[in-house]
């Protein structure tokens, strides 16, 4: 009877030992697949955005496993679609925390809906990357394990208008914002480069999100007497504010966010956006770069998804880059706590589809740096400026 | 003076898109009792098969029209024979409980269907910018605006002098009633969905023409309805007319004063409108409220 007791115990013992390193093992990490995940919008308006982000992190995740995988190891990417609605991301991503058992995220949807997940992942400690929307509270104070690849909307504002100014010198100004977070930092951007460049300005609006018309607004704008105008919408917006220009005949320099620049604002403005200036981190699809990417793509995605490829295909691609190079380096052992802290240690990394991204321990926000762009209308996309 | 004008008429091109949606509203509540609150999500729906048919056909202005009209009334007698029709004799509530459901699933019909990236809708010269006495005006805005006087005149001679329009005026009158004169309900419920969803394709397809197409359009409903309302619901004609007091008064309010406001002047208008006369400036007294 002793002796069989022995057994069992010494059986368990072995058993128990054998376990031992899966258990020291991160969630969503095995000897062969390391399971990764995104929440984004999916359907809806905005999927515009979230599917080809998508895109663009598949084809980061089938690049690296064609390469061999991580350090030998799988990657497998869990998608979550939160229809761009704050609760359905919070829920997305508990879930793919907690029963899906992910090891790292790839992206964590918009600002509203990332500020409602913020707790959760901040308490988890898991690796986040949020390279879809840079709202400041992701990177102001650091947050040790979620790292925002962009720019800061209201500095890329400024840095629009200043560019814009020295380019129009003289020019009187308006600004015309939507009536939310998006649009306080639109209007703070404006307003820091108006008080730096010394602009006037002679009017300021502000509208209710969701507006289509804006004929009264352009003619608010004319009767002010402005020269130049930042069109603080988001797509739709910015195209019925272009083409209300055209309509009257007012041929301003319009500057808008690059949330604008993609191929569908181009294409909606038409002629209108013959004046149409954007500032942005990732290379032009036309640059050799995104020509480049282009062909990467086109290994990797169907022909049904390459059309759905964008702007944010590229930001999907380079945050997912930069999120691998950081898991690469902690080897075979790989945990949330060596992941941050590689990722803290990211520098110059030139991902060949948008300026470099650039972390450090005391800031998590990748801030490449931003180009002048200009829409083309003839060729329905933008071109370089500077 | 100028500016002034400018936004009266600015106002009048996005009115006239309010009030075609505004005049569907009222048409089929004149002829079912209901408010339908699938009327914007059924003016997506019909922009969104229009854009397929014309831009593979394509199709010019006049054509474009046609195509939406069709379109329109197809997809509104579907979604009648096969949602409304088993919802007769129900109540008002659960009927209008229904057309809230069908809105959800049309707009999830159009993001599967056609994804939900924006789109241009070409047509052919209608972008243009004309020149009316010193003053840009669009093809598409000077269409749309001649597009709610055509519907609003040949509403009137169909209410008033057609065999259909007078049935349809009995059917709202009493349906038990017109039911014992031979007049078949489910057939007039029937032309009215057609005739409505008709009327919110329009709409549709000149405010995709126009600002752009993208799933977004579904909320021409909710901007239309302070317009049926302001006219009263069972006022096809009022209603119409109604949307362009609406348009106007946006832009006048988003012209004069914050812009934030205009959003929301409209449904100032009907607070207003409804203490002084609840069943709205061109309805009949005597309306039900659900």
């Amino acid at each position: 009877m002793t002796l069989h007791l022995s057994r069992l115990t010494a059986a368990a013992l072995v058993t128990l030992g054998m376990s031992l390193p899966a258990l020291a093992q991160q969630q969503g990490v095995t000897d062969t697949e390391i399971v990764v995940g995104d929440i984004l919008p999916l359907t809806g308006p905005p999927a515009l955005l979230g599917v080809a982000h998508n895109l663009g992190v598949k084809a980061a995740v089938a690049e690296v496993n064609a390469a061999g995988g991580i350090n030998g190891r799988k990657v497998r990417l869990i998608s979550e679609d939160d229809g761009y609605v704050p609760s359905r991301t919070v829920q997305g991503v508990r879930k793919l925390i907690t029963s899906d058992k992910i090891f790292a995220f790839t992206s964590i949807s918009g600002t509203a809906q990332a500020e409602a997940a913020m707790p959760v992942i901040k308490q988890a400690g898991i690796p986040a990357m949020a390279p879809i929307t840079t709202y400041e509270g992701l990177y102001n104070p650091t947050i040790k394990n979620v790292f925002a690849v962009g720019y800061d909307m209201s500095n890329a504002v400024e840095e629009l208008v200043s560019m814009m100014a020295d380019r129009y010198p003289g020019k009187k100004w308006a600004v015309i914002s939507q009536d939310d977070d998006y649009g306080e930092n639109v209007r703070a951007g404006f307003e820091r480069a108006a008080k730096a460049k010394k602009l006037q300005v002679v009017s300021t609006q502000v509208y209710k999100k969701g507006q289509a018309d804006f004929s009264s607004e352009i003619l608010k704008v004319k009767q002010s007497g402005a020269e130049a105008l930042m069109a603080g919408g988001v797509l739709g917006e910015n195209v019925a504010m272009t083409k209300e220009l055209e309509r009257i005949g007012h041929k301003i320099p319009v500057g808008v966010t690059y949330v604008s620049r993609v191929p569908a604002s181009a294409k909606l403005m038409g002629p209108a956006g013959e004046n149409v200036y954007t500032v942005d981190y990732v290379y032009l699809e036309s640059s050799p770069q995104g020509k480049a990417f282009t062909e990467k793509l086109g290994k990797y995605l169907s022909a049904e998804e390459m059309p759905k490829v964008n702007r944010y295909s590229y930001t999907g691609y380079a945050a997912a880059r930069a999120l691998f190079e950081a898991m690469g380096k902690c080897g075979k052992a790989l945990t949330w706590d060596c992941t941050n802290a590689e990722l803290a240690k990211v520098k110059n990394l030139d991902t060949g589809v948008m300026t470099p991204i650039s972390f450090s321990a005391t800031n998590h926000l990748a801030a490449p740096k931003l180009l002048l762009l200009k829409a083309d209308p003839a060729a329905v996309t933008y071109k370089a400026v500077q | 003076m100028g500016y002034f004008v400018e936004l009266v008429v600015s106002g009048l091109a996005i009115g006239a898109i309010y009030g075609l949606v505004a005049m569907s509203f009222a048409v089929i509540y004149k002829a079912t009792g209901i408010v339908n609150f699938s009327q914007g999500e059924l003016g997506m729906l019909t922009a969104y098969t229009s854009w397929s048919i014309a831009t593979t056909l394509g199709a010019g202005g006049i054509a474009t029209v046609l195509i939406a009209v069709v379109a329109g009334a197809v997809i509104g007698m579907l979604c009648e024979r096969l949602i409304m029709r088993p919802m007769l004799g129900e109540p008002v509530l659960s009927v209008v409980l229904v057309t809230i459901g069908l809105a959800v699933v049309l707009r999830s019909i159009v993001t599967i269907g056609w994804g939900a990236a924006p789109h241009k809708f070409e047509v052919a010269g209608v972008d243009a910018v004309l020149d009316i006495g010193g003053m840009g005006m669009r093809v598409s805005q000077l269409g749309v605006i001649a597009m709610l006087a055509a519907a609003l005149a040949g509403f009137w001679w169909f209410l008033k002098y057609s065999r259909f329009g007078v049935a349809m005026r009995a059917v709202a009158a009493d349906e038990n009633v017109a039911r014992l004169m031979g007049i078949s309900t489910a057939r007039v419920q029937s032309v009215a969905w057609a005739c409505a969803s008709a009327l919110a394709g329009l709409a549709g397809v000149f405010f995709a023409v126009i600002y752009g197409l993208s799933p977004t359009i579904y909320e021409l409903g909710l901007k239309a309805f302070p317009a049926t309302v302001l006219g009263g619901f069972d006022s096809v004609l009022g209603s119409g007319v109604s949307g362009l007091v609406i348009g106007v008064l946006e832009n006048l309010v988003g012209g004069y004063l914050p812009s934030t406001l205009k959003e929301v002047a409209g449904f100032f208008l009907i607070l207003v409108v409804l203490m002084v006369r609840p069943f709205g400036l061109f309805g009949e007294k005597r309306i039900e409220r659900v």
